[in-house]
């Protein structure tokens, strides 16, 4: 090293361990449909911001719905859904999870719009123990109760994707487990929380657990080394995720993903564009969706757009629900300014 | 052979793939660490049925360097090569045993590419020394708690002396990376100013590794780390956890009192079918530690 002190940046580089590759312009010109071009007169991206107070079945079902119809969602009858919710770990004091309630209120949602096969699969980030996680989180009993299938993507047969662009970062292709492969719908649903990698985690970086441990590690340290924001679009670029559902009813702030506290936001997120998506809930979360590293990279490669003007928002108003949640120092620089 | 061990063998049997290996979950695509593992239980039962094709789908999987990745597709060496690495030698697959073990011992972790400015961080952090090698889970990434592990237990296994360099080393590194509360994590001890949770899992490997690499019990970080079994075990434990947690804790006097118990919880586990959960890396695993060839993969004890 040259002596000078480290950047905010360098810091973050060797905590993740990551050796970041510079990214050329426009590498993911199309994202594989996840930017598919509308008709000039075709209303812009939508998302749908739906107050959801707490975990009532009931409540939870008719949010879902509302959203649901108030945004663009992808046409479920007769198809394979596979939902990734977040299972990141698991504590009794802290909500690190997708809550399950919210899970099967939107399996419920599904099997009324005719869905012929509906699985949850997620592969934990560090924590081998899946068995003991899924238990824990409540997604076992859920998956029981409901009678769906529950993957651990970690240990999933895999096989060889190409990346979009793979002059343009370390991993040349991504090793994809076959249950997402063979998806016909793939629907994001993670819980709103401050990363202290990344910024925020949402429905981009949630994707992040579709990787399986057996090739990746436990934690996924190749991404990181392929650089965390490089990382997260060269996922998303690759493999499309049709739907997202923003768990915001109860999300993290603070030291997160894991070791925050909780923060009730009160909302879902939701919508076909996981970056619009993505850059609703930070506007929500009073930040500045330009300031994360992996937003700005996805919107810059065309993966959507984070602009407030190409986002039609249905629903509540962003400033009515807007709950600044606390940043971890590192991020202070996120926090978006009021009005 | 206990009656429920050999029906957990005859599933493993009836669930060979065409091609000699073993997927996690039956009909699933054969991978190096089910495949090694029910090759050991297989082996340990006697009954040789099956093993010379097993054996077979392991060779199919060693590369010219020696290495051993996730299949016989995969590029690069892995992890899972800690348990191929077990099979060879339990089979007597002489050649490939050498060849895998010097690849093995040639695996490294980033520890050699951190800048003393990068370590320095890594330790504010994470208060943990970067510096030390221990393995990885996938070439040239950061080494964590349970790889080394893992290969420390097969390296020890194979007659590796645990003063040798990579084997002290990845000693070192799990032993720097204990939790100060007692036990191991996956290899963050700490976060900022937050100790991180032991989990069960790594716990057991990282007991099991330092009793196999014969680290007295007499080092405070081994009783901590029993203590912290010994709680957790009174909740929920999965199916694996228990397996390598039964191996830990054969692996010190401090915990034998507690092995006729572990060991009838994770019998009781097994399902009408001989399997643990339909998983068969589980199953070999179970079938390993609950009988007695358990000494496949379990150390020699060491009084401390």
């Amino acid at each position: 090293m040259n002596g000078k002190p480290m950047t905010r940046r360098d810091l973050m580089r060797t905590l993740s361990t990551v050796a970041v590759t510079s990214l050329p312009a426009a590498v993911f010109a199309t994202g594989r449909g996840q930017s598919a071009k509308r008709p000039a007169s075709a209303p812009l991206l939508q998302v749908a911001l739906v107050p959801c107070p707490d975990y009532d079945s009931g409540r939870l079902v008719e949010a879902i719905r509302a959203g649901w119809q108030s945004t663009r969602p992808p046409d479920i009858r007769g198809k394979r859904v596979v939902i990734k919710p977040n299972i990141a770990d698991f504590s009794k004091e802290r909500p690190i999870h997708t809550d399950a309630r919210l899970v099967e209120a939107l399996i419920l949602h599904l099997r009324k719009l005719g869905a012929r096969e509906i699985i949850l699969a997620e592969g934990p980030p560090h924590n081998r123990d899946t068995e003991w996680l899924f238990r824990k989180s409540g997604f076992e009993a859920l998956a029981g109760r409901q009678g769906v299938a529950l993957i651990d993507l970690n240990y999933d047969d895999i096989r060889p994707v190409k990346c979009v662009n793979p002059r343009a970062t370390l991993l040349k292709e991504l090793h994809l487990p076959k249950t997402v492969l063979a998806a016909d719908v793939i629907i994001s649903v993670p819980k709103m929380k401050t990363h202290r990698l990344a910024g925020i985690t949402l429905s981009m970086k949630n994707m992040f657990g579709i990787l399986p441990g057996i090739k990746y590690g436990w934690p996924k340290n190749t991404l990181h080394y392929n650089g965390i924001p490089l990382s997260i679009c060269e996922i998303n670029g690759t493999l499309k995720t049709h739907y997202s559902i923003i768990d915001g009813v109860v999300g993290m702030e603070g030291y997160g993903p894991l070791l925050g506290t909780p923060r009730r936001a009160g909302v879902l997120v939701m919508g076909d564009n996981a970056l619009a998506v993505d850059a609703t809930a930070a506007r929500v979360m009073g930040i500045d969706p330009g300031r994360v590293d992996y937003l700005a990279m996805a919107h810059k490669i065309k993966l959507g757009s984070l602009r407030r003007e190409d986002i039609a928002v249905a629903g509540e108003k962003i400033d009515k629900v807007r709950a600044d949640f606390v940043l971890d120092p590192e991020y202070s620089f996120l926090r978006a300014p009021k009005g | 052979m206990r009656p429920s061990l050999s029906l957990a063998i005859d599933f493993l049997r009836a669930h060979q793939n065409p091609d000699g290996g073993w997927g996690y979950e039956p009909g699933r695509m054969s991978l190096v660490e089910p495949s090694a593992v029910s090759l050991l239980a297989i082996h340990s039962s006697g009954d040789m049925t099956g093993s010379s094709r097993g054996l077979d789908f392991l060779r199919s999987c060693q590369k010219s360097s020696g290495a051993v990745g996730l299949g016989p597709k995969d590029a690069d060496g892995s992890w899972m090569a800690y348990a191929a690495l077990l099979a060879f030698h339990a089979l007597g697959a002489a050649d490939e045993e050498r060849r895998l073990k010097d690849w093995v011992l040639g695996f490294t972790d980033a520890s050699g590419h951190f800048t003393p400015d990068d370590i320095k961080a890594i330790s504010a952090v994470y208060r943990y020394d970067a510096s030390i090698r221990g393995w990885p889970w996938t070439s040239n990434t950061t080494g964590w708690v349970e790889p080394t592990a893992l290969f420390v237990i097969a390296l020890v296994r194979v007659g590796t002396p645990p003063t040798q360099n990579r084997v002290r080393s990845g000693v070192s590194l799990i032993l720097d990376r204990k939790v100060p509360s007692g036990g191991w994590n996956f290899g963050n001890p700490f976060s900022k100013s937050h100790e991180l949770e032991a989990t069960v899992m790594s716990t057991a490997l990282a007991l099991t590794a330092l009793g196999a690499a014969g680290v007295p019990e007499s080092r405070p970080a081994i009783g901590e780390g029993i203590r912290y079994l010994n709680r957790s075990l009174a909740g929920e434990v999965s199916t694996a956890s228990l397996a390598w947690a039964l191996l830990a804790l054969r692996s010190y006097p401090a915990g034998a009192s507690q092995v006729p118990g572990v060991a009838a919880r994770l019998a009781g586990l097994q399902a009408g079918d001989g399997s643990f959960r339909r998983n068969l890396f589980e199953t070999a695993l179970a079938a390993l530690v609950l009988g007695d060839a358990g000494a496949l993969l379990r150390p020699p004890r060491r009084s401390g």
